[in-house]
């Protein structure tokens, strides 16, 4: 894979250029595969931090992260 | 200062004396009404001591016992933590011998802040915090669209809580939530809920922080108009989203925070900008729209290509066609030509017969008849079957070509002779090759 967006809403903000540009059929065959290419990567990662807010919302308390850090030979 | 110590100052007096002249000048003081929160109370059996405290400072206050009483204040009402309006003007108590001395405000009134006095304070500190740019450091922080973990700080139990878990699950959203769970409205409120803002900061994987809880009159919410606790969360670096109360801007957390809300559920939607069902179905949609691009791309590209690599047969066989239609068209052309020469000789031949008849008609005609007949008979006489009644003969090859050398006859190899009354093969052989 090709350089990691730095988030999510940079991901879909260049995934939106990219379909819009296939869209205007302007794009020759190399940048069109180069191009699908790079999109087919951004679903990917988009897809997967979507993914990691999509399972079982996880709850944690501050005081017990807290108490836990304090711990001693806690880990 | 002189060798001695001294100073060039006016004095020595007697400290008792001064302490008098100290208490009689603060006595003479304007008398003021005083706004803040009561910290320390405690009840003697002749007074009443307490500190009037802000953000920037505090005062200690005195009542008379018997003032007290006569104000007729509701059972609870004065108690640390309440925001108090406090009349009186400064005092000293000069102490003894054996007593200490003591500064203290003189409370000859004292009443609840109301909600006036609440406005006008949080209008006060409003434009404080405004004008030191502080409204606009949150507001300048980017906020995740699709944070995976966020902070709150709420109250354990609440239906703030409640509200704003079903908010983020509407929104398709499930990452980790930190509670900070802090009182939200006694005295002891914005330092826990400060303390709380800033422990869940610290956290590298919180990526913006939800501080709610609900609605209440300005007083129950004042914790929330606390100077520290603003200018707090003023300075974080991790966007905060306010919900507190049921109005927007109605504390001074609204003012300072990156967003402030309504209510628990917008506040949901706020934390996490992207409805994770609805980006799910964009998602797919775009995985399609690539798809489709891509296959598109290529065979659109070798449809175009089959149909260049076609072109040439296909103009070939145009202009095969074309040549066919051309030659059929000379061919025609030709024919009809031939007919139309042929049909032109015979009516020439006519007119040349219809002449000649004409002519043979006229007087000369016998004349014409007797040179004719001449002619036709030295024509005879030049024809070569004229010549073979006399005994010759005529050598022709395979071809009926007349052979007129020896050296074609010897190259032909067999000769037919013509004769008057026939003709014969004959061989053909060198002169003197038979012997």
């Amino acid at each position: 894979m090709s350089e990691q967006p730095r988030s999510y809403e940079i991901a879909v903000e260049r995934l939106e250029q990219i379909i819009d540009r296939l869209d205007s059929g302007q794009a020759g065959l190399r940048e069109t595969l180069d191009l699908c290419r790079e999109g087919r990567e951004l679903v990917t990662y988009c897809s997967a931090e979507l993914d990691a807010v999509g399972k079982d919302l996880e709850e944690l308390r501050l005081d017990e992260l807290a108490a836990r850090l304090e711990a001693p030979g806690d880990s | 200062m002189d060798s001695l110590g001294r100073v060039e100052l006016p004095g020595p007096f007697a400290v008792g004396r001064y302490a008098k002249t100290l208490r009689d000048e603060l006595r003479r003081r304007a008398r003021v009404q005083l706004i803040g929160e009561i910290t320390g109370l405690r009840h003697t059996r002749k007074q009443t001591y307490f500190e009037l405290r802000d953000a920037e400072g505090a005062v200690p206050c005195t009542i008379w016992a018997g003032e007290l009483a006569a104000l007729g204040l509701p059972e609870g009402t004065l108690r640390d933590g309440a925001e108090f309006v406090a009349a009186g003007g400064p005092d000293y108590f000069i102490g003894s011998a054996t007593s200490s001395p003591a500064f203290s405000f003189r409370v000859t009134h004292l009443r609840l802040a109301g909600e006036g006095d609440l406005l006008a304070r949080l209008e006060a500190l409003r434009k404080q915090l405004r004008s030191e740019g502080l409204f606009e450091l949150q507001r300048q922080l980017a906020r995740p669209r699709l944070p995976k973990a966020i902070g709150v700080v709420t109250a354990e139990s609440g239906a703030a809580r409640r509200d704003l878990l079903a908010g983020l699950r509407r929104r398709g959203w499930a990452g980790s939530i930190v509670w900070g769970f802090a009182p939200v409205q006694d005295r002891r409120a914005a330092p826990a809920i400060a303390a709380a803002i800033q422990e869940l900061a610290a956290m590298p994987a919180v990526e913006a922080i939800v501080v709610t809880r609900g609605g209440g009159s300005l007083a129950d919410l004042w914790a929330f108009c606390d100077e520290t606790l603003c200018r707090t969360v003023a300075m974080l670096r991790v966007p905060v989203i306010s919900a507190v109360g049921h109005e927007r801007d109605a504390t001074l957390l609204d003012d300072v925070a990156a967003v402030a809300c309504s209510t628990p559920t917008h506040a949901a939607e706020a934390v996490v900008p992207l409805d994770c069902h609805a980006a799910r179905g964009e998602l797919v949609r775009s995985a399609a729209a690539l798809r489709r691009a891509g296959e598109g791309a290529v065979s659109g590209r070798s449809r175009h290509l089959v149909g260049l690599a076609r072109g040439p047969a296909r103009a070939l066989r145009r202009e095969r066609i074309a040549l066919n239609q051309k030659t059929r068209e000379i061919r025609a052309s030709s024919e009809r030509g031939l007919a139309q020469r042929r049909a032109f000789q015979r009516r020439l031949a006519l007119v040349v017969l219809d002449r000649a008849a004409r002519r043979a008609a006229g007087p000369e005609a016998a004349a014409r008849r007797e040179a004719l007949r001449r002619a036709e008979v030295a024509f005879r006489a030049h024809e070569p079957e004229r010549t073979l009644e006399r005994g010759y003969a005529l050598a022709e090859d395979a071809a009926g070509e007349p052979v007129t050398g020896a050296a074609a006859a010897l190259a032909a190899g067999h000769l037919r002779l013509r004769f008057a009354d026939g003709a014969v093969g004959a061989a053909i052989e060198p002169e003197g090759g038979g012997q």
